[in-house]
């Protein structure tokens, strides 16, 4: 449905995104992963219009985004990170003003406009005045406008970003709804929102493709065979001594553990490696106190794939 | 177009810029009609017109500094760029919706004509010409500060760019009487906005500044279609 092939922005001798190429199907929900700077928002933006690329070639369903930009414009619903909302307008007219001149018939404007507030939920809101809503309701306006017409496309710019838990959960679930008759693209720098919403994740790093997966995949292996979490009731030194003789074993890492009498380690290995582990410890007398298969973290993944850790605000 | 040109005008009303506009028109046009018509006895509407039209630099920059600087501050720009809108529809759109506001503006000084009509012996002749006229000067103003909008990245700039452009179009005037250099001179004034409307206050009507001013409009709306174009290929 979109094919993205050779994508560069420059922005003057800056760099934004390069050469970056990957291709989503009809349905498919894919989030843009990365920390702030990647080329999140600039992708998005080529996607919807916004902005032209340097170079590359963005289609969608078969049309070329340089030759005719207005009929791929129309086929995608784009919610800015920050959304672009008339703030001395009331919720309900700015939202019939979108209707206008996105040119949705005239007999079912009136119709869509309440369909497309009671899916966001804003029908609470629908008299006030845009610049007088909370920054979680303006993004849900924000999200609305991009409904209107449901063009098949639609894509969606750090959306959470200022909701509250309840209004995540609500908006979790409505991009699941939505995701029967539209393809979504999301992007966030937060790792669990995208584990949570997507099917495929597309990761960026410094304005470059690092990964394409399918999220089950990553959430499964982590890229690199089984993982499993062990914790031991022994030293740190004694545990890794012990652990570095077991065969089988890829990678051995610590992971931070705040009690006094256990060390755990992140391990990854092919399945029978558990055995391995069981029989060694056993033979020296250390208790396992716990082994567990670990899917890895998104962070951990990309970790792997950037070489470098997510900023703090990414850890929520 | 006219879903635009509707929210544009209540966008003039759902802030001060509309009432500010007409605040300070009416006050200037309403100051005007006392001293020149009531106690000056004049029977046409030159004054208040030549009054308006000395002063419309400061006036107009007021009434477009939001039409495309601010759609751009806040992103809304692109509502309209990504919608079955053309850029000639948006351009013309917000002009349009300037000039009714003007127009409406000029609807409330028929009081004046009116009172003149009942009250005093009007010149209906000077009358017609004098706001045809100044419907042509200010259309064109318009123009030029709908242009400058589009230069601009936000309002302040906007209403300063507008304010800098029509002074020194309606500057030039002076410039180009006392200059003496033949080809600039020519140049200056053709771009002296000013410099055709004197006659229509005095009640003459020939089509060459007519065509000059409908001219004048369409060249800045052209080219403000032009750097709207420009930038969608950025």
């Amino acid at each position: 449905m979109i094919t993205v092939q050779s994508l560069t922005k420059q922005y003057g001798a800056k760099l934004g995104v390069e050469d970056i190429s990957f291709s989503i199907q009809k349905g498919e929900i894919v989030g843009l992963l990365g920390p702030n700077g990647a080329g999140k928002s600039t992708i998005m933006k080529m996607l919807a219009g916004h902005i032209r690329p340097s170079s590359g070639q963005i289609e969608v369903d078969g049309i070329r985004a340089d030759e005719r930009p207005r009929e791929v414009a129309a086929r995608i619903g784009f919610a800015p990170e920050l959304p672009a909302l008339y703030p001395e307008m009331p919720v309900k007219d700015f939202l019939r003003f979108i209707t206008e001149i996105r040119g949705v018939p005239r007999p079912r404007r009136a119709e869509q406009v309440e369909e497309i507030m009671k899916l966001s939920g804003i029908e609470q809101v629908a008299g006030r005045l845009i610049k007088n809503l909370s920054k979680g309701y303006r993004q849900r306006v924000g999200l609305a406008q991009a409904l209107v017409g449901f063009p098949p496309i639609l894509i969606l710019d750090e959306l959470t970003a200022g909701m509250d838990p309840k209004q995540i959960a609500d908006v979790r679930l409505l991009i699941k709804k939505l995701s029967d008759k539209h393809t979504i693209i999301l992007s966030s720098h937060i790792l669990s929102e995208i584990q949570a919403t997507c099917e495929k994740v597309i990761i960026l790093n410094k304005g470059r493709l690092a990964a394409v997966s399918d999220m089950k995949l990553l959430n499964q292996s982590g890229g690199e065979g089984d993982s499993f979490l062990l914790r031991l009731k022994a030293p740190k030194t004694m545990g890794e001594k012990l652990l570095a003789g077991v065969e089988g074993i890829q990678s051995i890492r610590l992971v931070p553990d705040s009690r006094e009498e256990s060390t755990s380690f992140f391990i990854t290995g092919a399945g029978g490696v558990r055995e391995e582990i069981f029989g060694a410890l056993a033979r020296q007398n250390v208790p396992i106190l716990e082994l567990r298969t670990a899917s890895a973290t998104l962070e951990e993944v990309f970790l792997q794939l950037t070489g470098e850790p997510q900023n703090e605000e990414a850890k929520d | 177009m006219r879903y635009l040109i509707k929210r544009e005008i209540s966008n003039y009303f759902s802030t001060p810029f509309g009432f500010v506009f007409l605040g300070i028109f009416l006050l200037l046009s309403g100051l005007s009609f006392v001293t020149y018509n009531l106690v000056g006895g004049n029977g046409d509407l030159a004054g208040m017109f030549s009054l308006l039209g000395s002063m419309s630099f400061m006036v107009f920059p007021i009434l477009t500094m939001r039409l495309f600087s601010e759609e751009r501050r806040s992103g809304t720009e692109q509502l309209l760029l990504t919608s079955r809108l053309t850029i000639p529809q948006i351009v013309l759109g917000k002009f349009l919706a300037a000039v009714l506001v003007l127009l409406a503006a000029l609807a409330v000084t028929l009081v004046y004509v009116m009172i003149i009509g009942v009250y005093g012996y009007p010149n209906w002749g000077g009358i017609f010409a004098s706001y045809l006229g100044y419907l042509l000067l200010s259309t064109a103003m318009i123009a030029i500060c709908t242009l400058t909008s589009s230069l601009a990245e936000n309002q302040v700039t906007a209403a300063v760019l507008s304010f800098g452009a029509l002074f020194v179009l309606v500057m030039m005037s002076s410039f180009s009487r006392n200059l003496q250099i033949p080809v600039v001179a020519d140049i200056l004034s053709a771009l002296a906005v000013t410099t055709r409307y004197d006659e229509f206050t005095r009640g003459i009507f020939r089509p060459g500044p007519v065509a000059y001013y409908l001219a004048y409009t369409g060249a800045a709306l052209f080219l403000t279609v032009k750097n709207m174009q420009l930038r969608t290929l950025r």
